[in-house]
């Protein structure tokens, strides 16, 4: 047992490390084979029992609009693309501060345990439920109040899913001066795609390649020295100038023409704008990863002996950097426990996939037993593109530019330019320069946040509608509601301090997740089925991510406290996430006495049953 | 030519999943856009359909043939219990 230990200590910690990242995809495959084949088939099969002879909303009650059957394959990568977005790629890159160990472990084990089991019974339940979606069925199967509550979730989750894509859009990516061009561009040939598809009648497979070569070439020509000195100049220089607080000039004048595209995506028609720029984003992110993929089988390097694999328990690289000749002061990102379990969402589990699961797939599954492949093996695929967001970090840029790189860009706030340098160095093994591809790789990141970012403000304009409405007319109006949702984001994009924007997404996200699955231990306990595999799930969820939100709210209320002249928009900005996450423990403590209630009523009357 | 069958068949389902990433929103949309519009189209022919002579009635009614096969799931979409989370997706 020593030897095996001391071998592992010397292969993947110590000095010695010469594993190859290949390593990495095999343990990925492995995971599929026993928790896709073996676990998850096993569950199905003796808890579910999916009946390929049994009507499915789709069919039963096909409208042509909601209800519309299709087919499996079709359905798997309409899951895959509505549940992978920057989550699964920042997250994880985020949590290499930890290490690179605990990351890919939580990715392999929260999907093999949780991940699928919330994304696949999210599914059967509505689907057994006549096509409900979560409102409905937490309306019926908890408490009427906890569709409130998770609208509530819904909503914050949303609010600051803004604030964390629009720092890293706003912050990070378009403060490069040679990513802006290119995205505007990419938006200007979505457009003309759509003018192509719908006005002018033209063939899709002729569009598709007009468009998507007239894409690369706007990206190129960003990265052209004559217009990168032009943005620079525009952003005021390499060293932009303090706005206000801690936000300098670029990185405001770039967050807000981030949230003017959100804003025009909000109210303009769905075909107009967010369709086919969406469309044409989906290739240029679709072409970026199977090249990054490739790019990385081909070169397959060893893992770095100077990237820990474990730097401590706070996740505060200070000291790891400092050996790596990084000179920066890092602020820890909390214990481990929580904290990590948080950052990564998106590629472990997310409540996100439960929504999607649930208004979107349910309602077009044609044979239950399609469930699975679509529902469970959309999320090992995520989990590939976590593993995949991991190696960018870790060989990506630790093989070539060494783990210094990596704190130095960390350090600096730029999760997404270690995807984007760390995609660049994998593209360069299919012949991609490394200059054009980290700004292929920022425009691919940004692309990917603001095809969602437009989407979650029309949604918010119709809750805020929905809601607010009837007392105050003026939300009915699209552009009004467009607009507070805006500012509320950017009040949290202008003030939140970014690492811990991103912790209390991943706790909206994952509250929503941990509802999911009591939602489906309720049912399965309903009809008298083991319902532990997602009820233990759901406890481990629950209690992590209040922990969670806990620790977050102590931490930024303990700054406010202790620090002397603290910038008036941190403080701000502090206080606001404070109560964020103390709003929502309450909405996760009032949901889950409502959910034990429901549970415990069932355990009574189940016994009734029995006795009677 | 059992192995043709399997090739095609991975094919066939490669070209799926990358449909089904691309294209499959697109279509939603579209067919949720002409949901929307045969809700207009059932409403300017209420009137007729329910026998109540709305003025002007000559152009409802020459609406109403192609209302009519619209009718059965027009009825499953207005009258399904709806949640703000339908939205969603």
């Amino acid at each position: 047992m020593c030897g095996v230990l001391l071998t592992f200590e010397d292969r993947f910690i110590g000095k010695e490390a010469s594993v190859s990242s290949l390593y990495f995809l095999a343990f990925a495959v492995i995971a599929i084979i026993l928790g896709y084949g073996w676990y998850a088939r096993s569950i199905s099969r003796s808890v579910i029992l999916p009946d390929p002879k049994r009507a499915t909303p789709a069919t039963m009650y096909m409208d042509g609009v909601d209800f519309t059957p299709a087919n499996r394959h079709v359905l798997f990568g309409y899951q895959f693309k509505s549940i992978a977005a920057l989550g699964p790629i920042i997250g994880p890159i985020v949590a290499v501060q930890w290490g690179w160990l605990p990351a890919v472990l939580w990715v392999i084990f929260g999907t093999l345990f949780l991940g699928w089991v919330q994304d696949y019974s999210s599914i059967m339940l509505s689907v057994r439920e006549d096509g409900q979606t979560f409102g409905a069925l937490s309306f019926r199967l908890i408490s009427p109040r906890a569709r409130t509550i998770l609208v509530m979730f819904i909503y914050f989750y949303l609010l600051l899913l803004m604030a964390a894509f629009g720092k890293i859009v706003g912050f990070d990516l378009m403060t490069n001066p040679a990513v802006p061009l290119g995205v505007l561009l990419v938006i200007a040939i979505g457009l003309l795609a759509g003018q192509m598809t719908y006005k002018w009648k033209l063939d899709i497979l002729l569009t598709t390649l007009i468009t998507v070569v007239l894409a690369f070439a706007g990206i190129w020509a960003g990265t052209l020295p004559a217009v990168k000195s032009f943005m620079e100049s525009l952003g005021g220089g390499a060293q932009s100038p303090l706005f206000f607080g801690n936000v300098t000039w670029a990185q405001f004048m770039w967050s807000l023409v981030v949230l003017v595209i959100c804003y025009l995506g909000a109210v303009l028609p769905i075909w107009r704008w967010a369709q086919p720029i969406n469309y044409v984003a989906f290739w240029i992110v679709f072409l970026g990863i199977a090249a990054g993929t490739l790019g990385l089988l081909i070169w397959h390097p060893s893992i770095p002996a100077s990237f820990p694999a474990f730097t401590n328990w706070s996740g505060n690289l200070t000291s790891a950097a400092a050996a790596a000749g990084v000179d920066k002061s890092f602020t820890s990102l909390g214990p481990l426990w929580p904290i990590l379990f948080v950052t990564i969402a998106c590629g472990a589990i997310s409540g996100w996939h439960s929504l999607v699961s649930s208004s979107g797939t349910a309602r077009q599954l044609e044979n239950e037993s399609d469930g699975l492949f679509v529902g469970a093996g959309a999320m090992f695929l995520e989990m590939f593109l976590a593993i995949l967001s991991i190696l960018t970090a870790v060989v990506g840029i630790g093989a070539v530019q060494g783990f210094g790189k990596y704190a130095d860009l960390i350090g600096s706030g730029k999760a997404g330019g270690v995807f984007a340098l760390g995609l660049a160095e994998m593209m360069h093994h299919v012949g991609i320069p490394v200059s054009f591809g980290v700004s292929f790789g920022a425009v691919f990141l940004t692309l990917m946040a603001l095809t969602i970012m437009y989407l979650v403000v029309r949604f918010m304009r119709v809750a805020s509608a929905e809601f607010l409405g009837d007392s105050i007319p003026f939300f009915r109006n699209a552009s009004f509601g467009s607009i507070v949702a805006l500012i509320l984001s950017a009040f949290l994009i202008y003030t939140g301090f970014w690492a811990r924007i991103w912790i209390l997404f991943g706790g909206a996200n994952q509250l929503m997740a941990s509802m999911a699955l009591l939602l489906a231990s309720v049912w399965l306990m309903a009809r008298g089925k083991n319902y532990l595999w997602a009820f233990i799930p759901a406890i481990f969820m629950f209690i992590t991510t209040v922990a969670a939100l806990l620790w977050t709210a102590f931490a930024v209320f303990r700054q406010v406290a202790t620090t002397p002249n603290l910038a008036v928009n941190i403080m701000v900005g502090n206080i606001a996430a404070g109560i964020i996450a103390i709003l929502l423990v309450l909405a996760a403590l009032i949901l889950v006495w409502d959910g034990m209630k429901a549970l415990r009523k069932l355990k009574t009357g189940a016994l009734a049953e029995a006795k009677a | 030519m059992g192995d043709d069958d399997s090739k095609k068949g991975l094919v066939s389902g490669l070209k799926s999943v990358l449909y089904g990433m691309a294209g499959h929103d697109m279509t939603r949309y579209a067919l949720k856009t002409r949901g929307s519009m045969e809700h207009l189209f059932i409403l300017i022919t209420m009137g007729d359909l329910l026998g109540i002579p709305i003025l002007p009635p000559y152009y409802s009614l020459r609406l109403l043939p192609y209302v009519v096969p619209q009718i059965s799931t027009w009825k499953r979409r207005m009258l399904r219990e709806k949640d703000l989370t339908d939205a969603l997706a």
